[in-house]
């Protein structure tokens, strides 16, 4: 095992910058996935450390080498493809096989690795099959065997479950999880899907635009989003991001809409809009924070309600507010009807607050 | 809730009927484009076990009162000269077949390759190139070829076709050919090198032999057009002895134009080596080997 560091990295393509200055350290046996909408530059990421496509600028450095020019073979890397790129030609045993022999390893060592493999994802019954005999699940697993069967320095996942249905794919993450901390490797794990990273990984990257907007655990960047962007990928039903207009008076601070209601401000929420270089601040919330009152309140802010969507263990209730969608969570219990009046009451040490222009995190000191 | 059943299923059957009546319509197409195929070749076949004489009858022998090989031992004979020269068409088509198809897979896999996997300056004008030539009639090409062939000293030889044959089966070969690459996910070559393997193994270890449908296909394809060409041979052979089987053939029905079955022999045999590659090799035509590769 070992660590990764990208210091600077820079993809051009023509014009077009799909990496940008990217720079990320993965320490020695951690789970860190690069996460963000298609097109944010999250799988160019990964085949810039495989060495499928060249670096424009930067470096990237594997364990303790720089492999900027290295082929694939030489960086001591296994990848696990979004379609598994299983050889068709090949059985299962092969499959696992061939990296073994492309590092020229004795038959009987080669036989036995692969057969401890198997055994490990439970498929040594299916050695003999040809990848097109299998289903979703098993050629994901012989997928995932053939990385780990040559115990690399560092795996690379593009997706790896992107492709299996709903219920299979809760089912491998959790194996996968399971795989990384029996195996204490470093996993550089590429999806699109921010429950995927938020439930798997130690750190998430957070990229967008070919930049990378957050890194850190997915606590942090669930408790403490830096920028919009993040606020409403992080976190499912999104974030609410209301726009408003935001005043200082006797040395509180009120949030105003162009609706026409108020909110007053903590002390420290103020002290936070205070610093912002602009008066129009978007106040974030999400779902669980904002509690929902059937009558008037004093702080709470009135709105109507606009769908709502029992999921079971919880209703979800949409209201509009200064133009912007605001989810609120609520118990099942709690009957709402469509266009009903509703009063929406924030909590002030969860809500975030953001520069409209710069679309950064305010933050108090 | 019934009327709903009840207008489905009737609906249903008309469909199917109507479909009965086109797959009737496509049956006997088939039948007549069979026929329309086989029977001159069951004719060849006939005609070259009958005698010289039952062959010109009128009204003609269906089928031979006195079947013989008597043609086939004729052309089959190195000792006499009919023999020793269709032997030696034989032999010089297949020469120049063979050179033309090795050739043309050689050239063919690496810039089918190229053309569908890497970007380079050039590369659709190229590709458009390669095409702009089967947009001509081969005809137009017969003079500027030959006085060409002549210029580098090839005329009267086996590798001016070889050349020309080239030029013309090429560009459909890795038109053929890089939809075969195209079609196999890059993904594959990627993970090879991943695993271990340089570029190179990867193409030769992975792409190549799920490619091996593509390049028999164009095989095939490079062979027949050689085997059969006719024009170029005619134009740029005079020597006997180097003539190849279409021209020779032609030549030896214009010296012979009595010996109908000695003719249908020769054409019959002419015919075999095609057929035994398409019944050998169609299997491969047939193998979908890229199915089960990816999740689609």
């Amino acid at each position: 095992m070992a660590h990764v560091v990208l210091k600077d990295l820079v993809k051009t393509y023509g014009s077009f910058k799909a990496v940008n200055d990217v720079s990320l350290t993965i320490n020695d046996g951690e789970f860190v996935a690069l996460v963000g909408p298609s097109g944010c530059g999250k799988t160019t990421t990964l085949n810039l450390v495989a060495g499928l496509i060249s670096v424009t600028s930067g470096d990237i450095v594997i364990g303790d080498r720089v492999v900027n020019d290295l082929d694939p073979k030489d960086r001591d890397i296994a990848m696990v493809f979004q379609n598994y790129a299983l050889y068709p030609q090949k059985s299962v045993y092969m499959n696992l096989a061939f990296p073994l022999q492309m590092r020229k390893l004795p038959k009987d060592e080669i036989d036995r690795k692969v057969r401890e493999a198997a055994r490990v994802l439970d498929m040594t019954q299916l050695l003999e099959r040809k990848p097109r005999e299998l289903s979703g699940g098993q050629q994901q697993r012989v997928a995932l065997g053939r990385a780990l069967v040559r115990d690399p320095a560092v795996f690379l996942m593009d997706e790896p479950l992107s492709n299996l249905d709903a219920k299979l794919r809760v089912q491998m993450r959790s194996e996968i999880k399971r795989f990384h901390q029996d195996l204490k490797a470093t996993i550089i794990y590429v999806t699109h899907d921010q429950l995927e990273a938020v439930t798997m990984a130690d750190r998430m990257a957070v990229m967008n635009g070919g930049y990378l907007q957050q890194y850190d655990s997915p606590a942090q960047v669930f408790a403490h989003p830096a920028n919009m962007f993040v606020a409403s990928f992080v976190g499912s039903p999104a974030m609410s991001l209301i726009p408003l207009e935001a005043s200082t008076a006797d040395g509180g601070g009120v949030l105003t809409s162009a609706e026409g209601w108020s909110l007053a401000l903590s002390p420290r929420n103020a002290q936070k809009v205070a610093r912002a270089t602009t008066k129009k601040v978007v106040l974030g919330a999400r779902h669980s924070t904002i509690k929902l009152h059937k009558s008037a309140v004093p702080g709470a802010i009135p709105a109507k309600a606009y769908t709502v969507e029992p999921t079971g263990d919880v209703t979800f209730v949409q209201a509009f507010l200064s133009g912007a969608i605001v989810n609120i969570s609520v118990s099942p219990n709690v009957a709402v009807a469509p266009d009903e009046q509703i009063w929406l009451e924030f909590d002030q040490e969860r809500m975030h607050l953001f520069d409209s222009e710069t679309e950064m995190a305010l933050e108090a000191s | 809730m019934s009327t709903v059943s009840e207008t489905n299923s009737r609906g249903h059957s008309a469909r199917r009927l109507r479909i009965d009546g086109w797959r009737w319509g496509g049956r006997a197409f088939l039948v007549f484009m069979l026929l329309y195929t086989a029977l001159p070749m069951i004719w060849m076949l006939l005609t070259s076990i009958k005698s010289g004489f039952a062959a010109m009858q009128f009204p003609p022998q269906w089928w031979p009162d006195q079947p013989t090989l008597d043609s086939y031992q004729k052309l089959l004979d190195p000792q006499n000269s009919v023999g020793q020269d269709f032997l030696r068409f034989f032999w010089n088509s297949l020469i120049v077949s063979t050179a033309t198809t090795i050739l043309s897979v050689i050239v063919a896999v690496p810039a089918a390759y190229a053309f569908s996997r890497f970007t380079f300056p050039g590369r659709n004008f190229l590709f458009f190139a390669v095409l702009l030539r089967n947009m001509f009639p081969a005809v137009i090409f017969l003079v500027p070829l030959f006085i060409l062939m002549r210029a580098i000293g090839l005329v009267n030889t086996h590798g001016s076709l070889v050349l020309t044959y080239l030029t013309f089966g090429l560009p459909l070969a890795i038109w053929l050919l890089k939809g075969f690459y195209d079609n196999i996910p890059v993904q594959l070559e990627q993970a090879a090198r991943i695993d271990g393997a340089t570029r190179f193994q990867a193409f030769m270890l992975i792409v190549m032999p799920l490619s091996t449908p593509g390049i028999i296909a164009t095989a095939i394809y490079s062979f027949i057009g050689a085997w059969n060409e006719y024009i170029y041979a005619y134009t740029f052979l005079s020597k006997n002895e180097q003539l190849t089987l279409p021209v020779g053939i032609q030549r030896f029905f214009s010296e012979n134009t009595t010996d109908f079955p000695g003719l249908m022999a020769a054409s019959f045999m002419m015919s075999v080596p095609v057929v035994v590659l398409f019944l050998l090799l169609q299997r491969y035509f047939v193998r979908a080997l890229t199915e089960g590769a990816v999740k689609h």
